[in-house]
């Protein structure tokens, strides 16, 4: 046997499970794709974020939090042992409203959640001129925000770097350009990669975003994950004009004001659109008018990685016991759960979380 | 949203040419240019030059004074100073103009974006007081302004004609640096039979060395070692030439070794695009026409692969005969019969190629630099991260980019793209076709949010 674990996709999921189980001794191999791969790690909007999660489900807001919670202190490791620090910075996060009807509205939904959670649900709730003198640069449409304290951000990109140095400077092995085409268990798992590599392990985790729809089914997954479509722009290097993040724009520790995002059902099409822009920069304009006169240096598309019910699936395999389906939208607020927590769940000792509701059992048709 | 038959991208010899020849068949052409004037950069502000500037820059410039004269033809609406950011479907071009962002929808697109000059990235080269030669040719013809105590460093054709200008125009560059060998020129021997037809650029060439010699302007042959010394600005450079160091003391240093196909529009649209060992760069795969696989546009001119003016003409005009054919104005039995002379001209004006790029190969020390040099200027990113970054897995400049940032600036790799693929390629013991190009997405120039929120809710795509 290679190894003891096996792991399908070396993108920010993938990784932060071989980095975790790599602290616990274990030994990795990660099978990871090419450098034209759809990669959500590579165009995602960087959030560390609680508000919003679960408000149908609170064992999903409680991950969340949990993961946000033990966040600093796995960023802190990761960089430390690396040299490559993520620039995390959880100072509280917004919602922003253009309308006091919606702002009301989604503080009553956070109400109801704040009561299933016992309370543990910091936000505050800002009228415009409270927010103003939070962030400065606020336009007049803003009627006010709902302000997180959970919530944060980081540098995803550096995350990933220091995901893909960390694993290789734990002694884990990962396999970059490969396309995996079949696993068998004869005696232990073997992955099967289209140039002839084979990979041998005792278990096998499958993290390959929205490869998992493919490769699942190989593995007796149900695995519906479907692409949605994101947008996404960056401006040039700004003076600090953004306090803290929300869902339409966040100020990147390099300094460029990232906007996002659309929610676009249009297959693994990751292109972008000037429409798609234009709408985007429409309504960060109205948050930061500002920005108006701020250049546009990228944009980019990049596809979400969604469940029917949008939360995450933690399975293990009753086909092949040992195979284990770890799939979500929110890898950057999940890495530290996925790195400090989910090793005990594969490894069924007594720390482990409690995950069932994740069982993509809740997907089968009745 | 304006329409025009024709939409082509850049106004220098390929899209004038393109412009002129489909106005003619009666199709509506609209040219799309980021200058003020016509011409691209080889005739750049070419109908505004006076006789004594033209007297400088010699009788192939004056030639470009007759193209940019077709673009008054009727039929052609010519936009100047229009920089394209996006590309999408079929042919719709958004671009800004004066600040203004408008859309234009193309029945026929065609791309005549030109070439780039391969950045060479040698110690010391982001210093001030260093350039292109081709920055300092623009700076001659479109203000007369000369660079000073100047050192020509590097190889091609465009080298000579930027020093034998400078010597005309009474400031001779203190020394010309040339890195190609005698082993080059040798092996280029070979293609001397495509060459001979080719032999009117060659007369040119050794013209231009005439000119070059009596004037007195030092050549230091086969240099190696290239260093550019000075710690705020450009003072010296070191080279190692006929066994010796040396050491020319300068203010202005013109760096150049070759042009390359600027394929940042095709790419964004999502043409197929081929490395060319040749020419040590990517281009894009094309039939005769300039048709691009895998995306519905025309391209000509420089951009489709290096051929120079006269082969962007051509190409501009047969590009041009098969889009006025798929818009129904011309049988194709016109089209070949009108294309046929023109193909055969480009031939052999395409015969000198191979002996160009042989005679005069890229600096091999600027396409693997020391650790220490700087490769994308923009995030300044230097070539020994970006083979830390294959250490850590990466293949390709995509992963690479999300590693350290090289291209993420606000050049968007135009100009390190070429070198970091081919420092991923060297590291990782690949191809450059397998390590693969930066994905390029809008704005291929960059544009203002204020530019782009105007235009919300006027296209007629789907957020």
């Amino acid at each position: 046997m290679q190894a003891d674990y096996a792991i399908i996709g070396g993108g920010v999921v993938g990784l932060s499970i071989a980095w975790g189980l790599l602290t616990r001794g274990k030994r990795v191999i990660v099978v990871d794709g090419g450098d034209g791969a759809f990669r959500a790690s590579r165009g995602n909007f960087g959030l560390v974020w609680v508000q919003s999660k679960g408000m149908e489900q609170p064992r999903y807001a409680r991950w969340s939090q949990q993961s946000a919670g033990i966040w600093a202190e796995f960023a802190d490791t990761l960089g430390d042992e690396t040299g490559h620090h993520a620039a995390l910075e959880q100072k509280g996060g917004y919602d922003l409203h253009f309308s006091e009807e919606t702002l009301q509205a989604t503080a009553r939904k956070y109400e109801a959640l704040k009561a299933e959670l016992g309370g543990d649900y910091p936000y505050d709730v800002l009228g415009h001129n409270a927010l103003r003198k939070e962030e400065p640069h606020i336009g007049p449409k803003v009627v006010g925000a709902i302000l997180h304290h959970q919530d944060g951000h980081v540098n995803p990109l550096r995350l990933l770097m220091a995901l893909a140095a960390g694993v290789r400077q734990r002694g884990g092995v990962v396999l970059n350009g490969k396309t995996v085409t079949g696993v068998t268990k004869p005696d232990g798992f073997c992955v099967r990669c289209s140039d002839g590599a084979e990979v041998r392990a005792e278990k096998l985790i499958l993290a390959a975003g929205l490869g998992a729809a493919a490769l699942g089914p190989m593995l007796g997954f149900r695995a519906p994950v479907r692409p949605q479509r994101g947008q996404v722009l960056i401006t040039e290097k700004l003076p600090k004009m953004i306090n803290r993040p929300s869902l339409i724009a966040r100020q990147v520790d390099e300094g460029g004001i990232q906007i996002g995002a659309t929610n676009e059902e249009v297959g693994h099409d990751d292109g972008v659109t000037q429409p798609g822009l234009s709408g985007l920069a429409a309504e960060a304009i109205a948050a930061y008018p500002a920005l108006a006169r701020a250049q546009l240096v990228r944009s980019w598309g990049a596809l979400r990685v969604l469940t029917p019910d949008g939360l995450p699936i933690y399975q293990e395999s009753r086909e092949m016991p040992g195979a284990f389906l770890v799939t979500c939208h929110s890898g950057i607020t999940l890495a530290a759960a996925h790195a400090r927590l989910l090793p005990d769940w594969l490894e069924r000792t007594d720390a482990a979380p409690d995950l069932e509701v994740f069982s993509e059992d809740r997907f089968a048709v009745s | 949203m304006q329409r025009s038959d024709v939409v082509v991208i850049g106004a220098g010899p390929a899209g004038m040419a393109a412009a002129a020849t489909a106005a003619g068949h009666g199709a509506s052409v609209t040219v799309l240019d980021e200058q003020s004037r016509p011409g691209g950069q080889i005739y750049r502000d070419v109908d505004r030059a006076g006789p004594a500037r033209a007297a400088i820059l010699g009788r192939d410039y004056l030639h470009g004074a007759r193209l940019s004269g077709e673009l008054r033809a009727a039929g052609i609406t010519h936009i100047d100073g229009a920089e394209v950011w996006a590309i999408e479907g079929q042919g719709r071009v958004s671009y800004t103009r004066r600040g203004c962002a408008a859309q234009i929808e193309a029945g026929r697109l065609i791309l005549a974006t030109g070439a780039l000059e391969r950045p060479m990235p040698v110690p010391g080269w982001t210093l001030p007081g260093v350039m292109t030669a081709g920055a300092g040719q623009i700076l001659l013809k479109q203000s007369g302004v000369l660079a000073r105590r100047a050192v020509l460093v590097g190889c091609g054709p465009l080298l000579y004609l930027v020093a034998a200008q400078m010597v005309r125009a009474g400031t001779p560059p203190v020394a010309l640096i040339e890195t190609q060998t005698r082993h080059d020129l040798t092996g280029a021997a070979r293609h001397m039979g495509g060459a001979l037809r080719g032999w009117r650029h060659l007369a040119k060439g050794l013209r231009l060395l005439a000119e070059i010699r009596r004037a007195g302007v030092p050549r230091y042959t086969g240099a190696r070692g290239i260093e550019i010394e000075g710690t705020d600005r450009a003072q010296a450079v070191i080279c190692q030439s006929g066994g010796k160091t040396h050491r020319i003391a300068c203010d202005t240093v013109l760096l150049h070794h070759g042009v390359v196909p600027n394929t940042q529009a095709a790419r964004s649209i999502g043409v197929r695009h081929r490395w060319d060992a040749a020419q040590h760069c990517f281009a894009p795969v094309l039939d005769t026409w300039g048709g691009a696989e895998g995306a519905e546009a025309l391209i000509a001119g420089d951009g489709a692969g290096i051929g120079g003016a006269v082969v962007a003409e051509l190409s501009g005009r047969i590009a041009a005969l098969r889009a006025v054919e798929q818009l129904g104005r011309i049988t194709e039995g016109e089209r070949d019969r009108l294309a046929a002379p023109l193909l055969r001209a480009r031939g052999r004006e395409r015969a000198v190629r191979p002996f160009l790029d042989a005679a005069y190969p890229p600096f091999a020390e600027a396409l693997a630099p020391a650790d220490s040099t700087i490769i994308c200027r923009c995030e300044e990113v230097t070539a020994g991260d970006i083979r830390g970054y294959a250490r850590l897995g990466c293949l390709g400049p995509n992963q690479a980019k999300a590693f350290g940032r090289p291209g993420m600036g606000p050049c968007q790799g135009r100009y390190c793209g070429l070198s970091v693929t081919g420092l991923l390629a060297q590291a990782n013991g690949q191809t450059p076709d397998e390590t693969g190009y930066m994905r390029v997405r809008p704005p291929l120039k960059p544009v203002t949010l204020g530019a782009l929120a105007q235009m919300d809710g006027t296209g007629d795509g789907a957020r």
